[in-house]
């Protein structure tokens, strides 16, 4: 086995372990951690597959932007002085819903998207930006509405949730 | 295996450097703020002092590890380390020598710019973990202020790029010329004064304001653990110098081969002199005068400095 295999496996692993710690623990600070290993994973398996550019950038926008956004915001939260803060009700038929719901959607969307022969598979970060911000301009922001649209049925469905 | 076996020797190289710098760093540090305040500094131990590093180990490797009885253990046990390995990973980008880097990656700049978000994660962990006022005003301080320069800091690192055409460490030292000084005199302004903020230094280190925050995000750490969170913190100091001697200032200009390594440690050790000097002459800002710093005087500065490079790159 190659240090390239060994590592991608590593990162494999560090995805599983982030997306069940995530889904599975109480404490909500943890569960944010888990989360972070998740992304950082994620992150790590684009660096072994050869696309350095997204590695970082997945670094960057969602561990150094998006998780600490939600730590502040879970830190900030109104709480008692002996409370540890955990998930009050967890809506997991409503949240599978939404998620599955999103991801079909932009498989399916994004798919005959990215079929036709002329998509470059480059890692150079040039290729990159002439892909995004030239013919895939429109499916980029529309997965970027539908991502948003998706966090806003997650907060619909959340509303209340403190009280129950 | 070879490429990983390399990885591990770097991890371990580069934790040795950051624990060796931080333990010549906070001897220097003892100096140059006993010469501003007009007294010597350490001078007991060794001559001007130079074996204090000797008493100050020890005291620390066998001081007790207290955890407080509310705190999250595992939360509190771990978090020094996830705020010392962003420091370590961001100086093996770094360019050491002309083409040659630890980790000589296409995307080194942007690398060295992301990696500190890890470190704002594990501070608002280690604040989280203590369960104390002081520790989380201390944490949310740390990250309002990090995530805040991190902009006018990257916007100051953008010029580079422009004028080298790549994101690469290596490519830029190679690309630099003695005008970019010059040229890139906001840029280099800026960036030394966000990297400050992002270390939490003087004078903005209102996340562990001792007067009023105790130490802030840990203030309930000792021995070991508190001597790992001051080793990331010179270990940040001694990186973003160096990225600086390295990129801002040529790194071994005007000499080559071992004399060009000596000049980067002059430069890097003259910046971080300067760091520990404007920590020990300026009083704390307030927390609205920092950040409205950043925001009406930093980041423009470095939007007008992105205008100036745009208009000569054309000419170039």
């Amino acid at each position: 086995m190659s240090a390239q295999t060994a590592g991608l496996g590593v990162a494999i692993a560090l995805v599983a372990l982030g997306a069940v710690g995530a889904v599975l623990l109480r404490e909500v600070m943890r569960v944010l951690i888990s989360l972070g290993v998740f992304l950082f994973g994620v992150a790590a398996v684009y660096a072994y597959l050869g696309y350095p550019f997204l590695a970082v950038a997945q670094v960057f926008v969602y561990v150094g932007g998006v998780l600490v956004l939600m730590v502040f915001a879970v830190m900030t939260a109104r709480r008692d002085r002996s409370e540890r803060p955990a998930f009050v009700s967890r809506h997991d038929v409503g949240s599978a819903a939404i998620a599955a719901g999103t991801g079909a959607m932009l498989f399916l969307g994004l798919r005959p998207l990215f079929q036709d022969a002329g998509f470059a598979r480059s890692s150079a970060v040039s290729d990159l930006a002439q892909e995004l911000l030239g013919p895939r301009l429109l499916a980029f922001e529309a997965g970027g509405v539908l991502l948003l649209a998706a966090l806003i049925a997650v907060a619909a469905a959340l509303r209340g949730g403190e009280d129950r | 295996m070879s490429s990983l076996l390399l990885g591990i020797l770097w991890g371990v190289a580069g934790v040795l450097v950051i624990a060796g710098g931080a333990v010549i760093g906070v001897w220097w540090e003892r100096k140059v703020a006993g010469h501003i305040q007009l007294r010597y500094g350490p001078q007991q131990i060794g001559p001007a002092g130079s074996l204090q590093m000797l008493a100050d180990v020890p005291k620390l490797l066998f001081k007790e590890d207290i955890v407080p009885s509310g705190a999250d253990r595992p939360l509190f046990k771990w978090a020094p380390l996830m705020a010392f390995a962003p420091v370590a990973a961001a100086m093996a980008v770094i360019p050491f020598a002309a083409g040659w880097a630890p980790f000589d990656t296409s995307v080194g700049v942007l690398f060295f710019l992301a990696v500190p978000s890890l470190e704002v994660v594990a501070i608002l962990v280690a604040a989280w973990a203590q369960r104390n006022s002081y520790a989380a005003i201390g944490g949310l301080r740390a990250a309002s202020q990090m995530i805040a320069y991190e902009v006018p800091r990257t916007l100051a690192v953008a010029p580079l790029v422009l004028l080298a055409g790549s994101l690469r460490p290596t490519e830029v030292v190679a690309a630099w010329r003695w005008w970019w000084l010059p040229l890139l005199a906001i840029a280099f302004v800026v960036y030394l004064i966000a990297s400050i903020a992002e270390m939490n230094r003087g004078p903005f280190d209102l996340p562990e304001a001792e007067s009023e925050l105790v130490a802030g995000y840990f203030a309930d750490y000792s021995g070991m653990r508190w001597a790992i969170f001051m080793m990331a913190e010179y270990g940040a100091v001694i990186t973003a110098s160096l990225f600086a001697a390295a990129t801002f200032l040529g790194a071994g200009w005007p000499f080559s081969g071992a004399l060009g390594v000596v000049a980067l440690v002059v430069k890097t050790s003259v910046l971080v002199t300067i760091v520990m000097w404007t920590k020990w002459t300026l009083p704390r800002v307030r927390q609205d005068q920092l950040l409205r710093f950043c925001w009406v005087v930093l980041v423009p500065a470095t939007l007008v400095q992105l205008a100036i490079v745009g208009v000569v790159l054309p000419w170039m």
